[in-house]
């Protein structure tokens, strides 16, 4: 006990021992704090952006004695319901269509009901093309395509129980997003990864009630629901026989269903608790039905990949933090170097007072441990301080109080137990050094066993060797119900750990090498900074094993930041990328009423730098319905992002060229080239829709082909030259404007929606949504950024201050006796500042240089997630500069605390010390 | 010709709780060229701390120090440095060697603060050490002197840039007797030979025997012993 109190006592009388060994803890536990808040947070944005996808959340299957007006009321009282929708559906056995006197089939489908308000509501069922009039059909591309049938013509449908009714096609439905619900209800279809019908026919709910439900018999059902159903286009097929499979419930051929969205800002942060929620509120809505409905749950395919995905990416996140936190508990080491002379005084004071070898271990290690737990404690409240207000929303709403306690506890046992490992290695040899030889005063060291063995240069090979074998292994893929999720291995972030220690030690070794060739090096420095800048270069060459480890930290804290801001930049480059790509361009302006081409140039004026008019038409490839992009080569190319890379044999530039010179070239998906045998030059007859909806043949000559194109689908596509487009089919609509923003984005938007009216719905970049969103590119790295840049800053100038106040604890008696012997105070002042700016040069340099080195191995390991990948990395210079300039600072700081303590240096008194 | 004057100089410093303590109590003194001083004291009597106010490291409180003819407390920080780098030279009992450099270069030390080019720095400090027996230790690292030696380069550094005064702490208070006799030799021929005022500061009788006057300081009070 006596011992404890000592070393309690060591903490409270050594306050400046003390608050340098809980600086670098704190460092350490703030950054592993914010850091593991930061992932909880994290889990808030995916389990939302992953739920954001998902257009109704749960189906309710009405039994046929069912109310349907009294269930949707019952269904939306309930407080975390916060739309309904009812939606009826009935599977057809086939739909044929005649032309010509020939007869066309395709195989069994669903035919959907739906209220005008549905597609609003869910951003299901929008229409490509034509609308959805009263009494006829919007069908989808598949079933267009299977019939060969466009707006205009009638398909017969053949019904469950022998019926059939016919309805004219009014327009072309997308039914991307639907794959769910129009599938199969039964949970053992469903987990089997069903397919879902592609011949889907949408109307309005009332005609499906009155032409279709009244003559099919209500125990009709379907048989086989998850088979595939499309069929070779001109295939007769005969109706897929009626019965159930013997595992799998049968489906009815009938579903009355009311789709429900429930109030997403209520959801847990955390994927399982989202799912927890999720289930009680289905328990509570099937409490109130008493049997007149069942709930099917729609969201748990996308939440049950986030689980796995989130602990991925949080491991993503803690590797990008992790060398801060290795850096931080640096400064624990630092620290000790420090204060030495004052862990040798108390020492020499407890042996004075008979104190043993053994006692002063305890003594010291209990109040190393004292200390550690403390700035663990400091730590994890700045922590958590600083993440609640850069992400306290996220947090609180991801369960903010067992969050904070899970990082606390974590951060905590973590941080103490590294950083007392850190500085009890340091103060072995202080205690030692006090006990058997006594004070030194310039330490010779003699090479590290890394040194020796060449680890770092083995390091560096060996992360090479890994990167070469599992380099660029992360992908996106397809869980069974299609959600994207990420193959990650282990092993992939072998390389960048190798990298990060190999260049580590080849760091420390070359900057031993330089200071080790003395002459140049005080030469420099003294012409430089004259006799102080030589000064300086001794002091460096005597402590090169302290100033390395500072050069180190320094170096490593910028390149964890820089590789950090190289990576967040080319990740939201790639973002950016991809909603562009999905938007079109950074604006979009779609009319509510036709428009013509010229509606671009109304576009231009405040805010917008250009825009360019862009028609989306469906069009018809022998029978495929795909879609045939109509631009206006003069103008896209300054408002959407073209690259070479979206083109195969030729560069974006030169497809609008030929576009423009030659107007009737068209460029095809090389899924099309490839299907039909397409190659530069052939003649392409294409089925075009004219003014009135009726189909018009226009030639067109092959010129290329695109792989990726602004708007396009990822299958099927076709561009062409609007300005012949409208002039061979009499049809001059556009679909949409594409337009450049002169400034902020959203800023450009308002303006636009301003200008063009009430008529046009404008989209801007914020708004759309990326096609891929798994767990890592749906989180916004930017608050994780923020922590790191901090921190590297707080490190690099914590690390410098450390190794020049180490400096006057060790030349105390050094820095007095040059003092007497008339070193000027400028002549101190230029010793010190040729020390930092040589830490400084050395640090920012090397740090630049191995960070940017490092985001580059991340990003090609991680290249897979990104669609399409990226070309090169994305430098945020301006950012980086900033980060210089802080560090800059920083080291200012650190000169001006190291400056203030020689200027207090007791000259005399430590002339005296022996 | 009186090179170094104190009259009435007095060091305080603060203590905590406790009233100030008088290291150094209204003290007089002067040094003339050529002469040899002697203080003598027990540990924590004001010695070292009067060493440093001659030095100009610290400032009196009150009294007034004239060293050739510059009243120190009108001097910046910066012109007393200069001074002790061209007027003054210091002897440590710890010798107050920089390890990480050579004897030469300590020797050279002074000299390089003062600006003055490598080449005339590196003959005088060769000279210089040549002068206390070290001509072939110029290249020796100092932990591979003896603690002799090392004070031998520890006055070539103080003689090397042709000071008026020398200070020296206890100079032979680390050494064994023989060392110790070699160093104070080697300090009062400068004296003789060299015209320069030495201020001797040791509790050694012995060595003080050797000054032209002593002086007895106790509780930071100066008083004369009488002369040599």
């Amino acid at each position: 006990m006596t011992l404890l109190r000592h070393a309690v006592r060591l903490v409270v009388r050594e306050p400046r021992r003390t608050l340098a060994a809980l600086v670098g803890v704190a460092i350490a536990s703030a950054l592993v704090t914010s850091v593991l808040l930061f992932g909880a947070g994290s889990g808030t944005t995916v389990t939302r952006r992953a739920l954001a996808q998902v257009p109704v959340d749960a189906q309710i299957l009405l039994s046929p004695s069912a109310d349907a007006g009294a269930a949707e009321a019952m269904v939306h009282a309930d407080s975390a319901v916060r739309t309904v929708e009812p939606v009826d559906l009935a599977h057809f056995v086939s739909a044929a269509t005649e032309k010509a006197g020939t007869a066309t089939q395709t195989s069994a489908g669903v035919l959907v009901g739906i209220d005008p308000s549905y597609s609003a509501a869910t951003g299901l069922f929008e229409l490509s093309s034509g609308s959805l009039a009263a009494g006829m059909v919007a069908v989808s591309r598949d079933l267009a395509s299977n019939l060969g049938v466009a707006p205009g013509e009638t398909i017969v449908f053949s019904l469950p129980g022998g019926g059939s009714a016919s309805f004219q096609v009014s327009g072309i439905v997308s039914i991307g997003g639907a794959d769910v619900l129009l599938g199969p209800i039964d949970a053992a279809h469903r987990a089997a990864g069903a397919n879902p019908p592609t011949n889907v026919a949408v109307m309005n709910r009332g005609d499906l009630d009155t032409r279709i439900l009244p003559i099919i018999p209500p125990t009709a059902v379907v048989a086989d629901a998850g088979a595939p159903t499309s069929a070779a286009a001109g295939q007769p097929t005969s109706a897929a026989p009626v019965g159930g499979s013997p595992v799998a419930a049968a489906e009815p051929a009938v579903r009355r269903e009311l789709h429900v969205q429930l109030d997403h800002a209520q959801l847990p942060g955390d994927p399982v608790a989202a799912q927890q929620w999720l289930d009680q509120v289905r328990r509570r809505i099937e409490r109130q039905a008493a049997g007149a409905f069942s709930v099917i749950d729609d969201t748990s395919a996308s939440l049950q990949p986030l689980a796995a995905d989130l602990a991925w990416g949080q491991l993503l996140f803690i590797f990008l933090a992790l060398p801060g936190i290795g850096l931080a508990l640096a400064l624990s080491r630092l620290a000790a170097d420090a204060t030495a002379d004052a862990t040798r005084r108390h020492a020499a004071l407890l042996r004075a007072r008979g104190a043993t070898a053994r006692d002063l271990q305890v003594v010291f290690v209990g109040a190393t441990i004292a200390t550690a737990v403390l700035g663990s404690v400091v730590g994890v409240i700045i922590g958590s301080g600083l993440s609640l207000g850069l992400f306290g929303p996220l947090l609180m709403s991801a369960g903010v109080g067992q969050a904070l306690a899970r990082a606390a506890t974590l951060s905590i046992l973590l941080t103490t137990a590294l950083a007392t490992l850190a500085a009890i290695l340091p103060l072995r040899a202080q205690l030692r050094d006090e006990v058997v030889t006594g004070r030194r005063e310039v330490q010779r060291d003699r090479p590290a066993l890394w040194r020796r063995l060449y680890l770092d240069l083995v390091a560096l090979l060996a992360g090479a060797g890994v990167f070469a074998v599992v380099g660029g292994s992360v992908h996106p893929v397809l869980d069974p119900e299609g959600n994207p999720t990420v193959a990650l291995a282990v092993t992939s972030f072998i390389a960048p750990l190798l990298f990060w220690l190999g260049g580590t030690l080849l760091l420390l070794r070359l900057i031993g090498n330089v200071m080790a060739r003395s002459g140049g090096f005080t030469r420099t420095l003294g012409r430089l900074l004259g006799p102080g800048g030589e000064l300086a270069a001794r002091s460096l060459q005597a402590r090169s094993t302290a100033a390395s480890r500072a050069i180190v930290v320094l170096g490593l804290a910028l390149s964890f930041a820089t590789s950090v801001l190289i990576f967040d930049a080319t990740y939201r480059q790639q973002q950016r990328i991809d909603a562009e790509l999905t938007l079109g361009a950074d604006v979009k302006a779609i009319p509510s009423s036709p428009a013509a081409a010229n509606a671009a140039r109304n576009a231009l004026g405040a805010g917008i730098a250009a825009a360019s008019p862009f028609a989306d038409r469906v069009v018809y490839v022998g029978p495929e319905a795909q879609d045939l992009l109509a631009i206006d080569p003069a103008t896209l190319g300054s408002v959407a992002p073209l690259s070479d890379v979206f083109f195969q044999g030729i560069t974006a530039s030169d497809a609008l060229a030929t576009l423009r010179n030659q107007p009737d070239a068209i460029l095809v998906s090389a899924e099309t080239a490839k299907d039909y045998s397409i190659v530069r030059g052939d003649r392409i007859r294409i089925r075009v829709p004219d003014a009135n909806g009726n189909l018009k043949p226009i030639d067109f000559h092959m010129a290329g082909i695109a792989l990726e194109f602004p708007t396009a689908p990822k299958d099927a596509f076709l561009v062409a030259n609007l300005s012949y487009l409208v002039a061979q089919s009499g049809n001059d609509r556009i679909s949409f404007v594409l337009a450049r923003a002169g400034g902020d984005v959203g800023s450009a938007a308002r303006h636009l929606a301003t200008r063009l009216g009430p008529g046009w719905r404008v989209d801007d970049l914020a708004t759309a949504t990326a096609r891929l969103a798994n767990s890592i590119t749906s989180v916004d790295l930017g608050a994780l950024v923020q922590i790191d840049l901090a921190f590297a800053v707080l490190i690099s100038a914590t690390g410098a201050t450390l190794f020049l106040l180490a400096g006057l604890a060790e030349r105390r008696r050094e820095l007095a006796t040059l003092i007497a012997i008339g070193a000027e105070p400028g002549q101190i002042r230029a010793s010190t500042t040729g020390e930092t700016v040589v830490i400084g040069l050395a640090g920012i340099i090397s740090g630049l240089a191995t960070g940017a080195l490092i985001a580059v191995a991340l990003l090609q390991i991680l290249a897979g997630v990104f669609d399409p990948p990226a070309d090169r990395p994305a430098v945020p210079i301006d950012l980086i500069l900033g980060m210089v300039a802080s560090v800059i600072v920083g080291l200012a700081a650190a000169l001006a605390i190291a400056d203030r303590g020689i200027a207090r240096l007791g000259v005399v008194s430590a002339l005296r010390e022996r | 010709m009186t090179i170094l004057r104190c009259r009435g100089v007095t060091r305080r410093y603060a203590r905590k709780g406790l009233d100030p303590l008088v290291a150094v109590d209204r003290v007089d003194l002067e040094l003339s060229e050529a002469e040899f001083i002697a203080i003598e004291g027990p540990s924590g009597s004001g010695k070292t701390t009067l060493l440093g106010l001659l030095a100009g490291l610290e400032l009196p409180d009150e009294g007034e120090i004239e060293v050739l003819g510059h009243d120190l407390r009108r001097l910046s920080r910066t012109e007393r440095a200069r001074l002790r780098q061209r007027r003054l030279g210091l002897v440590f009992q710890s010798f107050g060697l920089v390890a990480s450099l050579g004897a030469g270069e300590n020797v050279a030390l002074p000299m390089a603060l003062a600006r003055i080019p490598e080449s005339e720095r590196r003959e005088r400090a060769s000279a210089a050490l040549r002068d206390v027996g070290l001509e072939i230790a110029f290249d020796a690292r100092i932990d591979e002197l003896s603690g002799g030696q090392r004070q031998r380069v520890g006055v070539a550094r103080a003689l090397a840039a042709g000071p008026a005064v020398i200070l020296a702490d206890e100079p032979t208070g680390s050494l064994d007797a023989e060392s110790g006799g070699l160093v104070l030799d080697l300090l009062t021929d400068a004296v003789r030979r060299r015209r320069i005022g030495l201020v001797l500061v040791t509790h050694d009788p012995l060595s003080a025997a050797r000054a032209d006057r002593r002086y007895r300081i106790r509780d930071g009070h100066l008083a004369e012993v009488g002369a040599a």
